[in-house]
């Protein structure tokens, strides 16, 4: 099933949780709506849900308006991020639940439950926890109840609130990964709510940024990240330095490297600032770019990452640069060191964007 | 590793003890050695008589009425309280423990007001010859004015602690309002629940003052069992009126064994039960 929203706004008292969204989610899509927290992710998420009333704009349901139908008729499966199973019920009942309360003429037979259970207990690798209760089990378990209970009504959508956001990085690897799988091998359309952008470059296919209530980009991840369309996503995907940059006889600088190419240089342009990835950052000798002084190295398995204290750069703000442990073991780069940066990649962006 | 015991905290433990047995245990055990203290026979009697007999029914019959109608009330106040936003929420908390605030005495006094013969609604009520005040539905209500916050305290901080997510998670799943509250809330506060009920039970066989102010006290009618101990003792009949009382005290013996019980089965009502207390204290 497709979802579009229209125009949606929602407030809370003085606070406006989402301002005039529109979004289309394709049938079988997997979106991520990523942002900070009070960002109105959740919020839009419970509107598709039916748990929240738009205060203005339209849900629409494979286009027909479902703004006003009640969350028990739009059979959505709905993760929360604290799983809220019926802690009185056994891992069996809690997924048997939505097929049980359905109306008489509607509901299988008791056998025909048993069955749909136990397969979804199945999917969910979990077919002997049956007779558990929810308190027996983990967390990555209790939560792969939560999504077996929720597929157990055939929903046309899955909504996911913060789905691993309680779980240690471990088991929230293993998790994005299968749901990732399950998402593949069954096709309902799904959207997921995170602050991490990490889970939601490895999970979507697409990525809805939003910030303020409002959408700031959409894309696919690897577009979102290399291709932010403002200072906010550029800093939201991810570990960023910020540099001002400076305009010096009609040519734009980053400390001593040229970036005229581009940046607007004519005389009265806005300030503007540049925001380098860490691993866009280029280690090389001294001579041979932007003076700077190691200050200090960790090492982060495949990954390396040094501070770096920039010629002109204030002591207590040093870049972060990132290298491949490789390059690492054949540079042997140390505290005190003196080096020279270039930059690979760079974007600029208004530095007024900078309070965002 | 214990700790030695210092003379202090030894001293701090016997005048605790000490308080406790003169204060709690004493009177306990006077109430049951009074009532015993002519032989079984005489307590036996004592019991047996026609209107203490009739006082147990009618609080029997008291407490049936008034712990339903506010188990009802309790959870459907605590249900949209803890699950819903709407305006005069705060007022209505405020107003669920109006019951605690004010004197047992001013509450059966209001009943007076309202349906006495000289009340509010007096006259219409003599026009259709029904009798509120000085019978059993005037003592019917005055306990479910003095037991209304019991049960509606004691869910109330538990629902909030559960939060909305399984009842939003069963109307996802298909289920209606109806079918949410059996079989999702409902158990959910099961023990709560029960809790809440056997304290306002043993407060609605308990009341004195609001109860005696409407009941007129009329022997083997309008007397229950707090109103027909203080009879007797005022007719200076103590093995009767400690026999009557010593089953009060069964009762209020049993309501602390339950309760104890269900907080060991539900060490989450402990929490809660402290949380109401500490409202009570503020």
């Amino acid at each position: 099933m497709s979802i579009a929203l229209r125009g949606i706004s929602k407030q809370f008292g003085e606070f406006a949780a989402v301002k005039d969204v529109d979004l289309d989610v394709p049938t079988g899509a997997l979106i991520a709506l990523l942002g900070p927290s009070g960002c109105g992710k959740t919020t839009l998420l419970r509107i598709i849900a039916g748990l929240e009333t738009p205060d203005h704009g339209h849900v629409l349901f494979d286009s027909r308006d479902a703004t006003l139908w009640p969350t028990r008729d739009r059979k959505v499966g709905f993760v929360f991020q604290h799983y809220a199973l019926f802690r009185h019920m056994t891992v069996f009942e809690n997924v048997a639940f939505g097929l049980k309360v359905k109306p008489r003429r509607e509901r299988p037979a008791a056998a025909e439950i048993a069955k749909k259970v136990r397969s979804l207990l199945e999917l969910v690798q979990l077919g002997w926890a049956g007779d558990r209760f929810p308190a027996q089990l983990s967390g990555g378990q209790r939560q792969r109840v939560a999504l077996a209970r929720a597929l157990a009504i055939d929903p046309d959508v899955l909504l996911l609130d913060e789905p691993f956001g309680a779980l240690d990085s471990q088991v929230r690897h293993e998790l994005r990964r299968w749901l990732r799988r399950l998402h593949d091998e069954l096709h309902f359309t799904s959207i997921f709510v995170t602050h991490d952008q990490q889970e939601a470059i490895e999970v979507a296919d697409t990525i809805v940024v939003l910030n303020r209530g409002r959408i700031e980009q959409i894309g696919v991840p690897s577009e979102v990240y290399d291709l932010p369309t403002s200072a906010f996503v550029h800093r939201f995907l991810g570990q960023v330095n910020e540099l001002p940059v400076q305009v010096r006889d009609g040519r734009a600088f980053v400390g001593p490297i040229d970036i005229s190419n581009s940046v607007e240089t004519r005389a009265g342009a806005p300030d503007k600032i540049a925001l380098i990835r860490p691993h866009e950052i280029e280690i090389g000798p001294e001579a041979a770019g932007w003076p700077a002084v190691v200050v200090a190295v960790r090492v982060i398995g495949p990954i390396v990452r040094l501070e770096l204290c920039a010629e002109g750069q204030p002591a207590n703000e040093p870049l972060e640069a990132e290298i491949s442990r490789e390059r690492f073991e054949g540079e042997r780069y140390d505290v005190g060191q003196k080096v020279g940066l270039r930059f690979r990649r760079w974007q600029v962006y208004p530095a007024s964007g900078t309070a965002a | 590793m214990k700790r030695p015991l210092h003379s202090s905290r030894v001293l701090l433990i016997a005048v605790a003890l000490t308080f406790l047995g003169l204060f709690l245990l004493l009177p306990l055990l006077v109430v049951f050695a009074q009532a015993l203290s002519k032989g079984v026979v005489a307590y036996a009697g004592a019991i047996a008589d026609p209107t203490a007999w009739a006082a147990i029914k009618l609080t029997l019959l008291v407490a049936a009425i008034a712990v339903p109608c506010n188990l009802v009330f309790g959870v459907a106040a605590a249900w949209a309280i803890t699950k819903f936003e709407f305006r005069g929420k705060s007022a209505l908390i405020t107003l669920i423990d109006l019951p605690f605030a004010v004197s047992p005495v001013i509450a059966g006094l209001v009943f007076i007001l309202l349906f006495g013969s000289h009340g509010w609604f007096g006259g219409l009520l003599r026009e259709h010859h029904i009798r509120v005040v000085f019978a059993v539905p005037g003592i019917v209500l005055a306990t479910i004015f003095v037991t209304f916050p019991f049960i509606a305290r004691e869910l109330i901080p538990v629902m909030q602690s559960q939060g909305k997510d399984d009842e939003q998670t069963a109307l996802s799943l298909g289920a209606t309002g109806w079918q949410t509250f059996w079989r999702v809330t409902l158990p959910n506060i099961r023990w709560g629940l029960l809790y809440g009920v056997l304290l306002a039970n043993a407060r609605a066989m308990g009341e004195f003052g609001a109860v005696s102010v409407v009941s007129g006290h009329i022997r083997g009618l309008t007397n229950t069992m707090p109103l027909h101990v203080e009879i007797l003792y005022n007719e200076y009949n103590y093995t009767a009126a400690f026999a009557v009382a010593s089953l009060l005290a069964l009762l209020a013996l049993l309501t602390l064994a339950g309760k104890s019980f269900l907080e060991w089965r539900q060490p989450e009502l402990r929490h809660a039960a402290r949380q109401s207390l500490d409202r009570t204290r503020s």
